[in-house]
């Protein structure tokens, strides 16, 4: 199923060069609101990443918030993509999303497990929270 | 100067619509049509197992290998080819030194250098063994005056240059020092054996491994010298091709070099070894080491001129490696950018996390040369890094 926050991005990327899609993803992580340092902690970090990345996730009015940030930009700019598309929705429709933007952008080798920003792992993260949510 | 670049096909290669400069080479070195024919050649025309048949094929094999062994035996000045094993690389050649010497290790001490690689520190944590490092300064130049040899310490394993700082150790000191306390030294000559002439008889060192493919040749194949003084440590490995008589009681040996290659070895990999030694002699040592000097010093230099740009490592001699980071950049984001310009570069700890500790960073862009590095290739680098700059301001 399409979504149209996820089309909206792709739109944004279409056509762009490799170095643009850079500028562009440098711009987003600009964008995201600066996790509080005090949890940016080892608890709240996910491995297996090059750049750090750190998650923090609670429920409000039974929609799911997670919070992201990490230490490298273009990680920042992937991040800040993603929490555009999943942020602040229901647990389940976070289980149900297909991210079909982030091959369609051109950032789907950055999925592989190697990958160093870890982009895998952290979908990984979510989904794993938004399943104990739903249970 | 010779252009070696149209020697080596995939350097011609386009990625992301851009010219392809290779700067990983401490990583894997690309390989020159001489290697790639010398592996095609052999699989088409020669393959057979070796030191069993009674066939043709498999005669012309062993015939290739044991010429590919005593290429190597006089490439690093070995005593006789005897003293040299082919193993499936640096890290195998290093662990079957430590399963072999665990009976002395274990409980006791390993001095090594505070730049190693982890390939060089946890196959003696396996082993048993407590590690201790030769203290060094700011710049990473050894202190060999502090280096504490205890009544525990049974081995020195240093790497010859580092594959982060591209800073080259003294080992003839440190050979020198050892042979006064009559301690076996094992020298890691991954990041050394494509640039720098070795001879085993001038550094006087017990052990020396490196690795294949970073010389030129295939993956999954490396030496491991072993002095005759230790040829009859006992095999890492047990196996098919390595044993004179066996019973279910107990097995007998060969002796070296067979003695260590239990199991059908890389063949193909073990003769692009000879092909690649072939390759590097044909320029010569003294050549490549010339050229390359030339353009390591001017791409560090660069490197030193450029405003927010910090250089690790600062040693009197330095080869293959630079690493350094731009001020307020994390290491993978310049990586990222310069890729996407077509150059390649290593960014994270480089399997040398003790160093970087002690660098105080959590990793560094590493840009890594080899042979057919050119000037133009650091320029390209430098414009890099003004590209990244402008991308992350």
């Amino acid at each position: 199923m399409r979504d149209a926050v996820q089309d909206e991005i792709i739109a944004q990327f279409d056509g762009l060069e490799w170095l643009d899609k850079y500028g562009l993803l440098i711009s987003y992580a600009k964008e995201l609101e600066p996790m509080d340092e005090r949890f940016r902690n080892e608890e709240n970090s996910i491995s297996g990443c090059q750049s750090k990345v750190w998650i923090r996730t609670y429920k409000e009015d039974s929609r799911l918030i997670i919070d992201l940030d990490s230490d490298a930009m273009i990680t920042r700019g992937i991040i800040s993509l993603l929490l555009k598309v999943v942020n602040n929705r229901p647990p389940q429709e976070v289980l149900d999303l297909d991210l079909y933007f982030i091959d369609e952008i051109g950032l789907k080798s950055n999925l592989s497990p190697a990958r160093a920003d870890g982009l895998a792992s952290i979908i990984r993260r979510i989904r794993e929270v938004a399943e104990r949510e739903v249970n | 100067m010779t252009d070696f670049k149209k020697d080596f096909p995939i350097l011609d290669k386009e990625i992301y619509g851009k010219q392809l400069f290779y700067l990983d080479n401490a990583a894997t070195s690309q390989k020159p049509n001489l290697v790639l024919d010398t592996i095609s050649d052999f699989y088409r025309s020669d393959n057979s197992n070796i030191h069993r048949g009674v066939h043709y094929l498999s005669e012309i094999s062993s015939e290739k290998y044991e010429k590919a062994r005593q290429k190597v035996c006089d490439f690093i000045g070995a005593g006789n080819p005897d003293e040299v094993t082919f193993t499936a690389g640096t890290t195998d050649s290093i662990n079957q030194v430590a399963r072999s010497l665990e009976p002395v290790l274990k409980g006791n001490e390993v001095m090594i250098t505070g730049v190693e690689h982890h390939s060089n520190i946890v196959p003696w944590q396996l082993a048993g063994a407590k590690l201790r490092a030769i203290p060094m300064d700011f710049d990473c130049n050894l202190l060999m005056d502090s280096m504490e040899i205890t009544a525990k310490t049974k081995l020195i394993s240093i790497s010859h240059v580092s594959n982060v700082l591209g800073s080259v150790n003294k080992i003839k000191e440190i050979t020198g020092i050892a042979k006064d306390h009559d301690i076996p030294v094992l020298v890691d000559a991954a990041q050394s054996i494509q640039h720098l002439p070795l001879d085993m008889k001038d550094i006087g060192c017990d052990f020396l491994a490196f690795s294949g493919h970073k010389m030129y040749a295939a993956t999954g194949v490396g030496v491991l010298y072993t002095s005759e003084r230790f040829s009859d440590i006992m095999p890492a490995k047990g196996g098919g091709g390595m044993v004179d008589r066996v019973t279910l009681e107990e097995t007998t040996y060969l002796d070296p070099p067979l003695k260590y290659e239990a199991g059908t070895p890389h063949i193909a990999g073990a003769i692009s070894i000879g092909a690649a030694i072939d390759y590097m002699q044909n320029i010569g040592m003294g050549r490549i080491r010339k050229h390359e000097h030339e353009v390591y010093s001017y791409a560090r230099d660069r490197l030193l001129e450029t405003d927010g740009v910090t250089v690790y490592g600062n040693t009197e001699e330095m080869c293959g490696s630079i690493s350094f980071n731009l001020d307020g950049i994390h290491h993978y984001d310049t990586g990222l950018i310069l890729d996407k310009m077509g150059i390649a570069v290593r960014t994270g700890h480089h399997c040398a996390q003790p160093l970087m500790r002690s660098l105080g960073t959590e990793g560094t862009v590493r840009a890594s040369f080899a042979l057919y590095n050119t000037k133009e290739d650091a320029d390209m680098l430098i414009e890099g890094i003004e590209k990244v700059r402008m991308m992350y301001a």
